[in-house]
């Protein structure tokens, strides 16, 4: 519907503006406050351009961390934050294609208990299971590292299940010209389904790398040890408790930082998606 | 090449639904076999058979002498075309028709050179790069064909190749197909449920009903000696004329409801005078009657111009037994004139009433 009103497309245009400023304000200041010193923030007003000390600040984060609080320098908790999504993203994608793939194009016994096995579990987030799945991973002896931060995240109900819908919407054709082409079942999965996929692959690892970086609780109980903390923990940990002072504008350059690469992945992959979408059909 | 033979093949489903009875057909070297049949007579589950895409449950399908009922359909050497193409939608024309061989690990030089003379055969070449959702549907439908013919398969499987094509390139594609398979010179099963489609590109024809072979000759065998009311009524279009008719007490004539007499070739039915038939006319063996020759009387009811021909709709005496005659050249005729047709001898099929078979008399 094309409409000519001129007040109308001025009042839609202002309030997506507002929406902009609502959303980008908050880090704004976030990104201000990084970039001046301790005085500067703690006596109002709150300056509003950016300071001058962005180098010192990021670097000071980066390299020592907060060093009253915990001494963990940033860049370690990035890349610890990083290895965690991108081996729950990959893993879950990874487990979702094959049992998702099983599922739709194998005839084996008890398969539809196994789905529904699978599908169940959609409804028990982590936080419901936490308790006996830390009980699993200390015994396995898993505290503090990288496989008791991910592996309890990887097996995926929700991914599955995108998947196997996805799977069912393949003609059946193209499985019958594959076999008629002489591929096997490794073969059809690996130059039919997967390329296929990858619109639907890209879509969900956007999703799970945010969802891995982002995970709080089960990181907070898993990794006591300094070199295991995740940058989100990090930043709690920088909050000096009590009457102690918080270092707010290396607080707020970690934050910056830690926003930087689920900002990246989407960006990224969003292109990818978008070049999927447009150059595939089913 | 090939020849494929089909011995007593049946399918049974799970659920006890049984699709085929006990199908023999012998395909030999080079012929362009067609299984013919309305929806759902089980055309398409005996070529998937053949395929390998369809288990067998009972008796035994050969290709070039090789019983292949538990070989993968990879490993039987045939090549197919499904209805909707089935391209790989994220590979290149290219890959598309390389992707069989590649899989059967020929070397890339030898991959480029059939996919290459593919394309050439089927004038591809410009498109080889593009993919399949940039190409028309006719496009597409060659690039399938493509894909059948580089691997020089034993047996060419045609799962109604041309229905989703327009009518205009449907008859192009067809003439297209025949040309193809009489170069190449290769086996071929051919499923559709188009009877054109059958009749024209046809070595032999099998008309299927229910699961089971209705009859299987060439077409003009089928056109001219149908064995059955059903294969009469399939084969031809418009469809023959079924009249509820009686042999005369002689035995040398058709009595038609109203009362007309056609007399019959030969003295064949001399004992089964007063025996009540299915008479069968086709539309296009009813002629304008001169004077002297023995008519029928037609009250005509509707008239459709084609042109070339007039199709002319209209019922015999008060029992209203409907019929169309194919005249030739265009025809004005009012609606209630009683048109005076007759029929050749030997173009009257006579079956009988109630297991609709042929009568061909004594």
């Amino acid at each position: 519907m094309v409409e000519r009103r001129p007040w109308l497309t001025a009042f839609s245009h202002l309030s997506v503006l507002v929406c902009i400023a609502l959303l980008a304000l908050p880090i704004y200041i976030t990104f201000v406050a990084s970039t001046t010193t301790m005085d500067e923030i703690i006596h109002p007003p709150l300056p509003l351009i950016p300071g001058d000390r962005l180098i010192e600040n990021y670097l000071e984060a980066l390299t020592r961390g907060v060093t009253q609080a915990s001494s963990t320098p940033v860049a370690l908790m990035m890349w610890n934050s990083l290895v965690m999504a991108v081996v729950i993203a990959v893993g879950k994608i990874a487990i979702s294609l094959l049992s998702a793939y099983a599922i739709v194009y194998f005839r084996f016994p008890f398969r539809m208990l196994c789905f529904w096995t699978i599908f169940v579990t959609l409804m028990l987030p982590v936080e419901v299971r936490i308790l006996p799945t830390y009980k699993v991973v200390a015994d396995l002896g898993l505290l503090n590292s990288y496989a008791g931060l991910t592996v309890p995240l990887i097996a995926s109900a929700t991914a599955t299940f995108l998947f196997r819908q996805f799977f069912l919407t393949v003609p059946d054709e193209l499985i019958e010209a594959a076999r008629i082409d002489g591929a096997g079942p490794w073969k059809f999965f690996k130059d039919i389904l997967l390329p296929l996929s990858l619109t639907n692959i890209a879509a969900l690892f956007v999703i799970l790398f945010i969802y891995g970086w982002n995970q709080y609780l089960w990181p907070l109980l898993v990794t006591t040890e300094a070199e295991m903390t995740t940058v989100v923990i990090g930043i709690n940990q920088m909050i000096a408790p009590g009457e102690d002072q918080t270092n707010w504008p290396v607080v707020m350059a970690t934050t910056m930082l830690a926003m930087l690469p689920p900002v990246f992945v989407v960006v990224v992959m969003q292109r990818l998606f978008i070049k999927g979408l447009i150059e595939t059909e089913k | 090449m090939a020849e494929v033979s089909l011995d007593g093949v049946e399918k049974t489903y799970p659920n006890g639904f049984k699709a085929i009875h006990g199908i023999d057909v012998a395909i030999a070297d080079g012929e362009l076999v067609v299984l013919v049949g309305p929806s759902g007579c089980g055309k398409s589950t005996l070529l998937r058979m053949v395929a390998g895409l369809e288990s067998v449950t009972g008796g035994e399908i050969r290709i070039g002498g090789r019983v292949v009922n538990d070989l993968e359909p990879g490993e039987r050497d045939i090549a197919m075309v499904f209805q909707n193409y089935a391209l790989y939608p994220h590979m290149s024309v290219y890959r598309n028709m390389a992707y069989g061989l590649k899989n059967r690990g020929l070397a890339r030089e030898d991959i480029e050179t059939r996919v290459r003379e593919a394309a050439r055969i089927l004038e591809l070449e410009p498109l080889l790069e593009r993919r399949p959702n940039q190409l028309s549907g006719g496009q597409r439908q060659r690039v399938a064909m493509g894909r059948a013919i580089v691997r020089n398969p034993k047996v060419f499987l045609f799962d109604e190749p041309l229905s989703n094509l327009d009518a205009k390139l449907r008859v192009h594609m067809r003439v297209e197909i025949k040309r193809l398979q009489q170069s190449l010179g290769t086996t071929s099963i051919y499923v559709t449920h188009d009877q054109i489609e059958a009749m024209t590109l046809a070595d032999r024809l099998a008309v299927i009903n229910e699961g089971r072979v209705e009859q299987l000759g060439t077409p003009i065998e089928l056109y001219e000696h149908p064995a059955t009311t059903f294969v009469a009524g399939f084969i031809g279009s418009p469809a023959m004329n079924f009249l509820e008719a009686r042999i005369a007490d002689d035995g040398t004539a058709v009595e038609l409801p109203g009362g007309d007499r056609l007399p019959l070739a030969g003295n064949g039915f001399a004992g089964e005078g007063g025996r009540r038939i299915t008479l069968g006319i086709r539309p296009e063996h009813l002629e304008d009657a001169a004077t002297a020759t023995p008519t029928c009387h037609l009250a005509v009811d509707l008239v459709e111009q084609l042109g070339a021909d007039t199709l002319v709709h209209g019922h015999f005496g008060d029992d209203r037994s409907e019929l169309t005659a194919r005249l030739r050249g265009i025809r004005t005729l009012p609606r209630g004139e009683t048109l005076r047709l007759a029929v050749a001898a030997e173009h009257l099929h006579l079956f009988d009433r109630e297991n609709g078979r042929r009568l061909d008399g004594a």
